[in-house]
């Protein structure tokens, strides 16, 4: 894995990697890379992948309203909101 | 009397027989988190409310529930209503849901009173209670080493005696390890048995919450209390929830329990592997019958579940954005500076490390060599227990490689060393088994755990076997010295 590839990911995951960290960040995440590789030994060819132990279809309910209007306490935990919203930065100019 | 290293059941009988009152039970538990302070088992305490709770089921005299006023401490995942719930993370250090976890809740409503929120590694990202953003948990055994993880900060206050039981959750060890390195006893329920609903998500199709207390009675009492079906959590069983207490006392003559051949435990230290054999020899004592048997990718389990685990939790942690909660940068330029700063300023080094590995593994042209593979072997491992499930019971192993180590002595340079912490108990929650870990003798005076791990919704299986082991041996009698602390 080269410095860009770990840039790359970085963006995907908006994360940002301090400079001096990004050298071990970088060999941290060969090794793991290098640990999960080791499963292309192994014949999957005829196995299906298993997404969850339950292999379930989720339950179905009726679809009627059963939770008050909470806008309020779920605008509390926001860092910015008015009335109505969650605020950010301008997004259109 | 001290309510100290009290079970729930001894703690039953104090109050049925008013030798105390629910108030003097909560007020001396909220007293023992106060002394034990330096342990660092909470993030946040809930005096005002557990006092108000214990002063009003006094008042109320009736009561049916074993639960009721006994003083417990949750992981601090679990959403709870009202009470600062920070998964550890900076990112969530200033969050208040609105809501309850359907688990606390269950707890709640059979009486039982939350007196605080537990320590634990960032996201529940960790084997050993040190990346958490409030500071490493001590290990109640020896001051200076971990308490194992992520359940760390539950499992200490336990095993200190400060509350007779806590919740944890547990992705790929995380209920076990802790209780194995804090000599007590945690159990991880088949996956979909406990709601999932308001726990604060790791990774979706591995993550389950389930009790640790000091004895598997205590276990069996709280998975009562805990189990069954939830429409909020669309993963959740929706099929009959025995009660874990009514064969817990059965003879185990005759039961079946399977040691995993893949498994080379001479590779241990020798006393753990001594541990191990005398735990057969006692177990053979009361009627059980070993058979090696084989599970021929089960050696496997760890590199398939670096690569599950990380990507769910990519996408799990893609919520936390700064916008409609937890940590906000400052002084942001535009929308995706604010999501960048915020998360990179918010997460900790291990999160940042598991969400990159998720981003790379679930990223165009990886998607099918990492992800994909890893649910195909995931299978494979699954399909090897089904298979041996058809000659035995129950499975046993060691819970931990090791005993508890000293704080930034593994995993600095290397983070697979930490992530090998999980040997043993990753299997089960990629093919969503039940397992326990119960304490079985000590090495270098820190305890070592033994894991049993129950085929599909056989809990009541586990919980026999460790109660017939416990009321036939006192290793979980055994108390760490607190006098460091």
């Amino acid at each position: 894995m080269d410095q860009e590839t770990v840039r790359t990911i970085c963006y995907l995951a908006r994360l940002e990697i301090d400079e001096e960290k990004s050298e071990k960040i970088q060999n941290d995440l060969e090794t793991i890379i290098e640990l999960i590789g080791s499963l292309q030994n192994i014949d999957t060819s005829d196995t299906e992948p298993l997404f969850s132990p339950l292999e379930m279809t989720a339950f179905k309910h009726e679809d009627i309203e059963n939770s008050d209007n909470r806008k309020d306490k779920f605008l509390e935990n926001a860092a910015a909101s008015n009335e109505d919203y969650f605020l950010v930065p301008r997004v259109v100019e | 009397m001290s309510i100290q290293f009290k079970s729930i059941t001894e703690l039953r009988a104090m109050l049925d027989d008013k030798s105390i009152s629910s108030s003097e039970l909560i007020q001396e538990s909220l007293q023992l988190a106060k002394k034990y302070k330096e342990l660092n088992c909470f993030v946040t305490m809930n005096e005002e409310i557990s006092v108000k709770k214990a002063s009003s089921i006094d008042l109320n005299e009736k009561t049916n529930s074993t639960l009721s006023g006994i003083p417990l401490a949750q992981k601090d995942l679990f959403c709870t209503e009202g009470l600062r719930t920070t998964c550890s993370s900076k990112i969530l250090s200033n969050f208040i849901p609105p809501y309850t976890a359907t688990a606390v809740e269950k707890l709640e409503d059979a009486g039982s009173i939350t007196i605080g929120k537990t320590n634990m590694d960032e996201f529940a990202m960790g084997s050993s209670n040190e990346t958490s953003f409030f500071g490493n948990v001590h290990n109640p055994w020896k001051k200076g080493y971990v308490p194992g993880g992520s359940s760390g900060g539950s499992a200490a206050a336990v095993s200190a005696g400060i509350v007779p039981a806590a919740t944890g959750t547990d992705t790929g060890g995380s209920i076990r390890q802790p209780a194995a390195h804090c000599g007590i006893t945690g159990l991880k329920p088949t996956y979909g048995r406990v709601s999932r609903w308001g726990m604060i998500a790791f990774a979706s199709s591995l993550d389950q919450a389930g009790p640790l207390a000091r004895t598997a009675e205590d276990c069996a009492l709280l998975l009562n209390a805990m189990s069954g079906h939830d429409s909020k959590d669309t993963t959740s069983l929706n099929s009959n929830v025995p009660d874990f207490l009514e064969n817990i006392n059965q003879p185990i003559d005759g039961l079946k329990i399977g040691i995993i051949k893949e498994f080379d435990i001479s590779d241990l230290d020798a006393d753990v592997q001594a541990r191990f054999e005398d735990s057969k020899k006692n177990y053979e004592s009361l009627g059980a019958q070993f058979a090696e048997v084989s599970l021929p990718n089960i050696s496997a389990s760890v590199p398939t579940y670096y690569s599950i685990a990380p990507a769910e939790c990519s996408s799990n942690l893609s919520r936390f954005d700064g916008v409609r909660f937890g940590h906000r940068a400052e002084n942001t330029n535009d929308l995706n500076d604010l999501y960048i700063k915020s998360r990179s300023e918010g997460f900790g080094d291990e999160v940042k490390r598991r969400i990159l590995i998720g981003t790379y593994a679930l990223s165009a042209g990886y998607y099918d060599a990492y992800y994909k593979k890893a649910q195909q072997v995931r299978r494979l491992i699954k399909n090897d227990f089904d298979d041996v499930f058809k000659s035995v019971d129950l499975l046993m192993t060691p819970t931990s490689p090791n005993t508890a180590f000293k704080f930034g002595s593994k995993g600095t340079q290397n983070p697979v060393e930490l992530y090998l912490e999980d040997l043993f108990t990753i299997s089960s929650n990629l093919a969503g088994l039940p397992a326990i870990s119960i304490p079985h003798g000590q090495v270098n005076s820190l305890p070592v755990g033994l894991q049993l791990i129950g085929n599909f919704l056989r809990e009541d299986q586990l919980l026999n076997a460790s109660h017939i082991f416990q009321k036939n041996s006192d290793f979980h009698l055994a108390k760490p010295n607190l006098e460091d602390f």
